[in-house]
């Protein structure tokens, strides 16, 4: 039966190709005939005829022997194209261009500074790029965060205006718009969290920036408050793209070691290499339960600190919520009970009493322990929470607050940096035997351990 | 203007008109040779490095981009082959297949050892391994080399290393071309892919000077002429953002690679064309005692 199935397919086939070959073959024919007797009235009455059937295809602009029976042509001026322009390049302008004001801050990255260009004025802040020349040559993470910020300008993205060089060959200084604040200083200053209308027009432009970020087949991988800046129009931007990526190939293995510790994804802290968009959209959970209680809601101090932290708020994964989790790699260090149903449901309704249901709700799917459960951002936006009152806050009716970046050096207070830095000291002390202790009774002793090594 | 995330930001007239080279005194002749057989000899080493096409051409680009304007880099300072190594690094870095700087050097002193610019592929079997081996020595003064000329081609371009290319959009334009169904419609792709190919080598910087939708456009126009395969009687290259007149200059500018090609295989036959500084100076040496 199949081999029939084949044949008549072939046979269609071959069918249909003798068919095309032989209307081709008139076509050209006719098209001879055209082109030899031009004024005759036979042939003007046949292309007339096609004309009729295949309108697109008769219209011939482009010809030796056009048809006399043919529309005019159109006029060239009467068609616009599209110009697309990208600019051009010049080389990097020296660092001397500029005048630096005062330090804001220091991290792992580099060094920011608040500067006038001296030429126009203009307030800028600059980075400095950290370089160890001797080890890869120019560090990838600077070269991949200079393309990226190229590419993504986004009115929610902090704009790179130029690359500066410095007098010393190995001293590269990023040219940005400088924002008043970081959204974790100010919340620090701040004597009440924001307000639920604040909140949403925040995390609105937030989940626009993400949903361009991965349009563009970018990942941030480093979404935290003190990433996120805010100037004093209610103006937020996304900033410091040290992590962030192209969405690579399939297949290709990415780096667990991503998003610092108190914004991590539970697939990245058991040791997944293969994930996406959605542990940016974790982090935005985050940021949107911290802006709600105006400090961090998951300090872990580890990363086994941190899961436990996870699973008290979020409850733990079972078959049926996260069906892939025991295939990641360091699950099969855990002890988790397999089915402790009822025991093991989140608590994110009650640490957020003020929230309303659908606000709960938005957040509750941000911070699902299965990845595929999270919303993208598109989907964040149309999330009903945006729509219901209190309608969110026109950005320009934003109290204003004093900057501590445009004035004075920072207080810093401890917490923890992108990966491969240590551990921020953490606030809470959590026993995690103790909690799966109460939440399940059944099983005595049943902690959890991750195996090490 | 509109920008879009398919341009690429392109060469200005003054860029066009002068170059570093010429400043310094080389010949446009000369830096047109040596501009071809880099370009050449990058995309050489990226096969060698088993690197998808994609990732060559923008090397390739990166590669043509630094030599270009009076602001641009000068052969009498910077290598062609130092330059094609650092660009082809700096690529890598920005894609998903990064390659150690070992594999980079290793890769260019293969090619470097080959006796001649326009080599028979005969000879490749007969090379041996000590030809191009490279000692722990040589290869930290490479390696120093290769990371100071990646800084300067960042600088010099003012860190513009991102190139978008017509490769995909080709076959996007073959499809909404509705050519897939003709029997010899993977003639056509293949073709309308190699003048993409060429255009990258072209001594008129086609991809400094034109954005990828023309690019393809004048591709597949060129490849379904030869390969026989009528497109729609209309002015559909219209429909992809190119006019009759940029059309028809690549188009001329396609078919004249091949015989720039075959003249430089002429008139450099079995000599090296100058690939480091040292050579280029004893080159222009060389050509103006031959002129004496």
């Amino acid at each position: 039966m199949a081999s029939r199935w084949a044949n008549d397919e072939a046979d269609k086939a071959e069918d249909l190709r003798r068919k095309k070959e032989k209307e081709e073959k008139k076509r050209l024919k006719l098209q001879k005939q055209q082109a030899e007797q031009e004024a005759a009235a036979v042939a003007a009455a046949r292309a007339a005829q096609r004309s009729e059937s295949r309108p697109a295809k008769r219209r011939r602009l482009s010809t030796d022997a056009p048809d006399s029976d043919e529309p005019p042509k159109e006029k060239e001026s009467e068609r616009k194209l599209l110009r697309f322009a990208a600019g051009g390049w010049a080389p990097c302008r020296h660092t001397s261009n500029f005048e630096t004001l005062n330090h804001i801050e220091e991290g792992s990255y580099g060094w920011v500074s608040r500067a006038r260009e001296i030429g126009t004025g203009e307030i800028v802040a600059l980075k400095k790029v950290k370089m160890d020349l001797n080890q890869d040559g120019f560090p990838i993470t600077a070269l991949r965060e200079i393309a990226i910020l190229q590419k993504a300008r986004h009115t929610n993205i902090v704009d790179l205006r130029e690359v500066l060089a410095g007098s010393a060959p190995n001293e590269v200084v990023l040219a940005m718009e400088f924002l008043e604040h970081d959204l974790k200083t100010l919340q620090e200053d701040m004597p009440e969290p924001f307000l639920a209308s604040e909140v949403k027009t925040l995390l609105r432009q937030l989940a626009s920036a993400v949903g361009f970020l991965h349009g563009h087949y970018i990942l941030h991988r480093d979404l935290k408050t003190s990433n996120i800046l805010l100037n004093n129009r209610g103006h937020l931007k996304i900033a410091d793209f040290g992590m962030a990526r192209y969405i690579p190939p399939p297949s290709a293995p990415l780096t667990q070691l991503v998003v610092t510790l108190w914004y991590r994804a539970p697939e990245l802290l058991l040791g997944t290499e293969s994930y996406g968009t959605e542990i940016d959209m974790w982090s935005l959970g985050c940021i949107f339960g911290e802006l709600l209680l105006k400090e961090p809601i998951l300090q872990g101090k580890n990363e086994v600190d941190e899961l436990s932290l996870i699973f008290t708020l979020c409850g733990l994964p079972t078959d049926k919520t996260w069906p892939a989790f025991w295939r990641l790699p360091n699950a099969k260090g855990l002890k988790i009970p397999r089915d402790s149903g009822r025991n093991s449901a989140g608590v994110i309704r009650t640490k957020f009493p003020f929230l309303t249901n659908a606000g709960a709700d938005l957040l509750t799917s941000l911070l699902s322990l299965n990845p595929e459960h999270r919303p993208t951002a598109q989907e964040m936006l149309d999330h009903p929470y945006f729509r219901e009152a209190p309608k969110p806050k026109p950005p320009e009716m934003f109290p204003t607050f004093p900057s501590k970046a445009g004035q004075e050096k920072r207080r810093r207070r401890a917490s923890p940096n992108a990966p491969k830095r240590g551990e921020a000291p953490g606030i809470q002390n959590i026993d995690f035997s103790g909690i799966f202790a109460i939440r399940d009774e059944e099983q005595a002793g049943a902690g959890f351990q991750l195996r090490v090594g | 203007m509109q920008s879009s995330p398919l341009a690429n930001p392109l060469a200005t007239v003054a860029q066009l008109e002068t170059s570093g080279s010429q400043l310094d005194g080389i010949p446009i002749d000369l830096e047109n040779s040596v501009r071809f057989d880099g370009a050449r000899l990058t995309q050489a080493a990226g096969i060698l490095l088993r690197l998808p096409q994609e990732v060559i051409a923008q090397a390739i680009v990166v590669f043509m981009r630094f030599w270009v304007g009076p602001e641009g880099g000068s052969l009498a300072e910077f290598g062609a082959q130092q330059v094609s190594a650092a660009s082809m690094y700096l690529t890598t870095k920005l894609s998903a297949y990064t390659k150690s700087a070992r594999s980079i050097i290793n890769v260019y002193t293969y090619l470097d050892s080959l006796p001649s610019t326009f080599v028979d592929p005969a000879q490749l079997q007969a090379k041996k391994a000590e030809e191009y081996y490279v000692s722990e020595g040589t290869y930290q003064r490479r390696k120093m080399e290769l990371f100071e000329t990646e800084q300067r081609i960042l600088k010099v371009l003012g860190f513009q290393v991102q190139v978008s290319l017509p490769y995909s959009l080709c076959i996007t334009y073959l499809q909404a071309l509705d050519v897939f169904s003709h029997p010899r419609a993977s003639d056509l792709a293949s073709r309308a892919m190699a003048h993409l190919n060429t255009a990258l080598l072209s001594p008129q910087v086609l991809y400094l000077t034109h954005q990828p939708p023309s690019l393809a456009t004048a591709a597949i126009y060129l490849a379904a002429k030869e390969v026989g395969i009528k497109l729609p009687d209309v002015e559909w290259w219209e429909v992809f953002d190119t006019d009759r007149e940029e059309l028809g200059f690549l188009v001329v500018a396609l078919l004249s690679v091949e015989s720039f090609a075959a003249k430089e295989r002429a008139s450099w036959g079995s000599r090296k064309v100058p690939m480091t500084v040292d050579d280029l100076e004893a080159e222009m040496k060389k050509s103006a005692n031959g002129e004496d």
